[in-house]
């Protein structure tokens, strides 16, 4: 079965052609005549080795200069001179050193973070400006540092919680896992670790995200513009990427928190060259839990209840040469939720998760061309179990993916830089399926459904700066989406009964589609501070989540296209203007999109979990289109004490389905109407600092029933329009403390104190020396983190509470609300050394 | 000293483990003031014909779900005056009201149901014009009923069935006592043929309540039984595809009653015209009986 998706893989015809076209343009006269020379290598931090991600590389001298890629690695073609050449990272100390560049140069650069002194951080060069001067619009990069300094849920950073601050991504809710980008479902957004894909990146129903904060480096979040090298969703592009492990020493941190713990472990293995990292994390709610309903809520209706997950992410990281670098990550994560209700013996058990691990080469052909190679694996499943009185039923699903990619990249000079790649997935998809049992017997529901198919494609995107002031970013994706055997397709009859049966060999093509994806986007600077940038781009979406209910659930399946399900298609088009003031202290932008959605799908009313068996499960869908448009707002402080942003969304997200809500178009559930984030973090000196979140979102909305009958003496519901109805707006205020104690001067009152003891019991004050325990390395900090300060009942469900009998004339009706986080206080206690 | 310094470290992490615990699992709840958009009120049509009896109509109002709506006298919702007529193609019979004063229900008195036809059921009420149509098919017979004892002499009726494959049929139950006024279907009582087309197969349902039974039925000792000494008369009547769908719809909706999880369930009504909600179904019953003996 492996050799297949490789030998479709071969057949794809367009690859020798884009190589041919690659070669064509490598001699094209594309830059001046003049001797150019290319001083390239790689950025990293000073103290543990780890490559700089998006640092600054440049010349003084006609402020020219590039960005490091994800492997911290930069190339710098110019004309024959002497430069200054400078390298600026937030968080770093600026690199500054004169060169002579007479031949091709490789300079390796190692930034030492920031001293102690956190006073005002002077700006030395200009080139921190990226967000006015790249072309990249409707993108935001985020460090892990300053993700850490945000009030954290229950001790926790979250990456997933952070993005969702930022103007055009919206969380679901509390409670809800998925978050929306620019009016996207939560199926269409491409969440990456390290190249391999993730498809559930939240545990138990989103309150907590699988990415370990000690574990990641960076995290970089398209909302559109999306470059050719990224497809395969409509609206956004979530590029994670793990740290590669202190390659200098041994280090440790972790937490020790209210609800979970975290641990670090990372080092080299053979310094400068091969080092590791390690995190785990784990909830212990389960083992707290179990005392504390048996001695303090023994009536109480979770008693018996538990739920727990871990994660655990490992990479090793090997430099093979100054040419050659190979990776390998691993991610593994599972949550594990049980529910007992003592009185009717109904007990659930709810185990889900992901794992994924990826190989990536990295090799340096020269100073100007380098490539990328990455395979990976990934498998997510789920499964629900419900028993009750000897009776059994389990709904389980799942998908699991095997992925090749390669990309070549070639700088030819500062104003140019090509890519050109290749993709390939072989999907596994387990929809929805469902196995029964009473007490011995097992009910036949027919064979696990299992879908197949094939996902790739072939990109090729050109970065050109065609001027000082106009930048293009031009990107052409084929791409090719194929659902094989074997397969079975039941052939409906007017009754909607199976009449025949078509049935597929492994490895026989079902359906296929394809289509080409344009990609665009242009800056043109205004002035070198302001500059106004444009994008268009197309995507295809093969795969699709559908969800049952109104509240998102881990039961939510995905499916691949099949003769009836056709692929998504999405047009984006955005603009905006990008203004940095201060000396770049300050950057603002203000972005307006419009987006066209088709193929949008979603189950038919009335569809039932039931109707999978003995069926193909695409036959519950039905389809339709989508329109979001909105304008973003977003004011950043970059430097300073106090550092942050405010941002603004006003936004509408529409539907329309003809089989859906009379064919009439209707809000999407996730429709938000305004939603704002204003995130401050305060460090007035090394010792404290303090972080503040406020969040605003008008509510999401619902189908609630309007009217109510007697029929055949039993009361039913005359449901209003679809989604005619909004929650009560969204809004909470978090807090957070953090106490870091002055390791130096610990040590200092540590030492005095011996020095008065040996002093009193008259010791020799020469042979003092710190208990290990009191290791020098060692750096504890304490957080206190308050979520929800105020106490705001924020809705999680909405529903209608009838007692009584209508056609006694004694029916009552209340609404009632439930709601998930009361003001909830933590405290962890973190640790490194 | 290492022992000091967990027991320093880890003894504010305890309290506050115990703290967040508590606030966790007091997850709350409140009754809220839920304001729902204007609410334009439908008609409801519950109307059927069945083989040998004539047409039965229920005409009422639905009430707005929240807000400052009198509930308490329901027959405020019950339609007065509609002009209810039914067609088989050749006779057209107009429905009489029985209590022009309540209005609630009208019946035919001409046309009685006979297999195989088809009727159009046509109702003016308030300027507007609802149109419903059904079939009478063939019934499909069970081949036997039967007791089974569940608790002591307490058990379900139980039916076995060879349904015949490829036809698309549809099912609907209902049954009574000897003692009983009413046939009355019980929960989830209509299915399809998509599990056991052409299959001979078993299956039982529990006793439904009769009208008067209602108000805390559940409570009941024994509810849902019927008891040795009881005789069973089962009506298993064939339904067509459009009706089936909606009784399926009709027991989803009330089984999402109030349930956040579930889609919300829009009733698939075979009645149109406009607002308007319900169904007109057309019965064919086969008929048996059961004498539970000791």
């Amino acid at each position: 079965m492996h050799l297949r998706p490789i030998l479709a893989l071969n057949n794809l015809l367009f690859l020798p052609v884009l190589k041919k076209i690659a070669i064509l343009l490598l001699f094209c006269p594309l830059w001046a005549a003049a001797q150019n020379f290319t001083i390239s290598g790689y950025v990293r931090d000073k103290s543990n080795g780890e490559s700089a991600i998006g640092a600054n590389v440049y010349v003084k001298e006609g402020m020219t200069g590039t960005a490091t890629n994800t492997n911290g690695f930069y190339s710098l073609t110019l004309p024959a001179g002497k430069y200054t050449l400078v390298c600026s990272y937030l968080g770093y100390d600026s690199y500054t050193d004169s060169i002579d560049l007479q031949s091709n140069l490789s300079r390796n650069i190692s930034l030492a973070p920031l001293g102690k002194n956190l006073a005002e951080v002077e700006i030395t060069g200009e080139k921190t400006d990226d967000n006015v001067q790249s072309t990249q619009m409707s993108a935001v990069q985020l460090d892990i540092v300053q993700i850490k300094k945000l009030p954290a849920f229950m001790g926790e950073v979250d990456i997933l919680k952070s993005i969702q601050l930022l103007p055009g991504v919206k969380s679901a809710g509390d409670g809800n896992s998925g978050f929306y980008v620019r009016g996207g479902g939560p199926d269409q957004n491409l969440v990456l670790l390290d190249d391999a894909t993730i498809y559930n990146a939240a545990h138990l129903l989103g309150f907590f995200s699988v990415f370990n904060g000690d574990a990641i480096k960076n995290v970089n979040l398209i909302k559109g513009g999306m470059p050719a090298q990224y497809g395969g969703r409509l609206s956004s592009v979530l590029d994670i990427s793990m740290r590669e492990g202190n390659d200098q020493k041994f280090q440790v941190d972790g937490g020790i928190g209210v609800i979970s713990s975290r641990l670090t472990v990372q080092g080299p293995i053979v310094k400068d060259k091969l080092s590791f990292i390690v995190s785990a994390r784990r909830t212990y709610l389960d083992v707290l839990s179990k005392p504390f309903f048996k001695y303090i809520r023994p009536k109480s209706e979770f008693k018996g209840s538990s739920y727990y997950f871990y994660d655990v992410n490992a990479k090793l990281n090997w430099k093979i040469s100054d040419k050659d670098r190979l990776f390998l990550s691993f991610y593994n994560g599972k949550d594990i939720f049980d529910f007992k209700d003592t009185e009717s013996s109904f007990n659930a058990h709810v185990p889900w998760g992901n794992t994924v691990a990826c190989l990536r080469w990295n090799h340096l052909y020269n100073a100007k061309l380098f490539s990328n190679t990455s395979v990976s694996y990934t498998n997510y499943d789920f499964s629900f179990t419900a028993a009750q009185s000897g009776f059994e039923l389990t709904l389980f699903s799942g998908i699991k993916d095997y992925t090749a990619k390669h990309e070549f990249v070639y700088i030819p000079n500062p104003r140019h830089q090509l890519r050109v790649g290749v993709n390939y997935i072989y999907h596994t998809f387990t929809p929805s399926n469902v196995s029964a049992r009473q007490g011995e017997t097992t009910f036949d529901i027919g064979k696990i459904i299992r879908l197949y198919s094939h996902d790739a494609a072939a990109y090729i995107s050109e970065e050109w700066e065609i001027t000082k002031r106009l930048k293009v970013n031009a990107g052409l994706r084929f791409s090719y989406f194929a659902q094989v055997g074997p397969f079975t397709r039941y052939v409906k009859d007017q009754f909607g009964r199976t009449s025949d049966t078509n049935v597929y060999k492994p490895g026989k093509k079902v359906i296929d589609y394809s289509g080409l994806e344009p990609r665009a986007s242009v800056r043109y600077s205004l002035t070198k501070t302001m500059s106004v940038k444009a994008s268009y781009t197309r995507n295809y979406q093969y795969i699709h989540l559908a969800s049952i209910s109104s509240v998102s659930l881990p039961t939510d399946v995905w499916m691949p296209s099949t003769e009836l399900i056709k692929p998504e298609l999405g047009n984006q088009y955005a603009l905006g203007l990008f203004k940095n003031f201060h000396k770049d202290m300050f950057e603002t932008s203000v972005e307006v999109y419009y987006k066209t959605m088709t193929n949008q799908i979603d189950y038919k009313e009335g569809a039932e979990p039931q109707d999978n068996v003995f069926d193909n499960p695409d036959n519950a869908f039905t389809y339709g289109k989508g329109e979001a448009y909105g304008a973003e707002f977003f004011v950043k402080k970059r430097t300073g004490k106090f550092t942050g942003w405010i941002g603004y969304t006003l936004s509408w997200t529409w539907r329309q389905f003809n089989e859906i809500n009379y064919g009439e178009r209707y809000l999407a559930k996730y429709d938000r109407r305004h939603d704002g984030s204003l995130v401050i973090t305060y460090d007035p000196n090394p010792v404290w600092n303090f972080g503040l979140v406020f969040v605003y979102g008008t509510g999401n909305r619902g189908t609630l029933p309007n009217g109510l009958f007697a029929y055949e003496g039993g009361v039913s519901y005359d449901y209003g329009l679809r989604n005619s109805y909004k929650f009560p707006d969204y809004h909470r205020l978090d807090l957070s403390a953090t106490y870091t104690p002055d390791r130096e001067k610990q040590l200092a009152r540590k030492h005095a104190r011996m020095e008065r003891r040996y002093a009193r019991k008259g010791k020799d004050l020469s042979t003092i020396r710190l208990p290990r325990s009191w290791a020098k390395n060692y750096q504890g900090s304490w957080t206190l983190s308050v979520f929800n300060v105020y106490n705001r009942h924020n809705p999680y469900l909405i529903y209608f509470d009838a007692q009584g009998d209508f056609l006694k004339g004694n029916y009552t009706v209340k609404g009632k609300q439930v709601s998930l986080f009361p003001i909830l206080p933590t405290v962890t206690w973190n640790f490194k050394f | 000293m290492m022992k000091n310094a967990t027991q320093r470290y880890l003894k504010p992490l305890a309290y506050g483990m115990a703290l967040v615990l508590a606030v966790l699992c007091a997850s709350c709840e409140k009754d809220i003031d839920i304001k729902l958009p204007a609410y334009k009120e439908k008609l409801v049509v519950e109307a059927s014909i069945e083989t040998g009896k004539t047409a039965q109509v229920l005409l009422s109002m639905t009430a707005p779900y929240f807000g400052n709506v009198d509930l308490s006298d329901p027959s405020r919702f019950f339609v007065k005056g509609a002009f209810i007529t039914i067609t088989d193609g050749l006779v057209t019979d107009t429905l009489k009201e029985l209590d022009p004063s309540t209005g609630y229900l009208y019946l035919g008195t001409k046309i009685f149901g006979q297999v195989g036809k088809s009727y159009l059921l046509t109702v003016k009420y308030n300027n507007e014009t609802y149109t419903g149509v059904t079939n009478i098919l063939n019934p499909i017979p069970l081949d036997s009923i039967y007791f089974k004892a569940e608790r002591d002499t307490f058990g379900f009726c139980w039916a076995h069935l060879t349904e015949p494959r490829g036809q698309g049929n549809c099912y609907r139950w209902f049954a009574k006592r000897m003692r009983d006024q009413f046939f009355v279907a019980p929960y989830n009582s209509a299915f399809d043929d998509k599990f056991v087309d052409g299959t001979s197969f078993d299956f039982s349902y529990e006793r439904p309540p009769q009208p008067g039974e209602r108000d805390g039925y559940s409570d009941q000792p024994n509810a849902g039984y019927y008891a040795v000494g009881d005789t069973v008369i089962v009506k298993f009547c064939t339904i067509g595809n459009a009706e089936y769908l909606f009784w399926r719809s009709y027991y989803s909706n009330r089984s999402s009653n109030g349930n956040p999880f579930a889609a919300p369930a829009n009733i698939q009504s075979n009645v149109t015209g406009g607002n308007v909600i319900g169904s007109f179904c057309g019965y064919s019953p086969s008929f048996d009986t059961l004498v539970i003996k000791k």
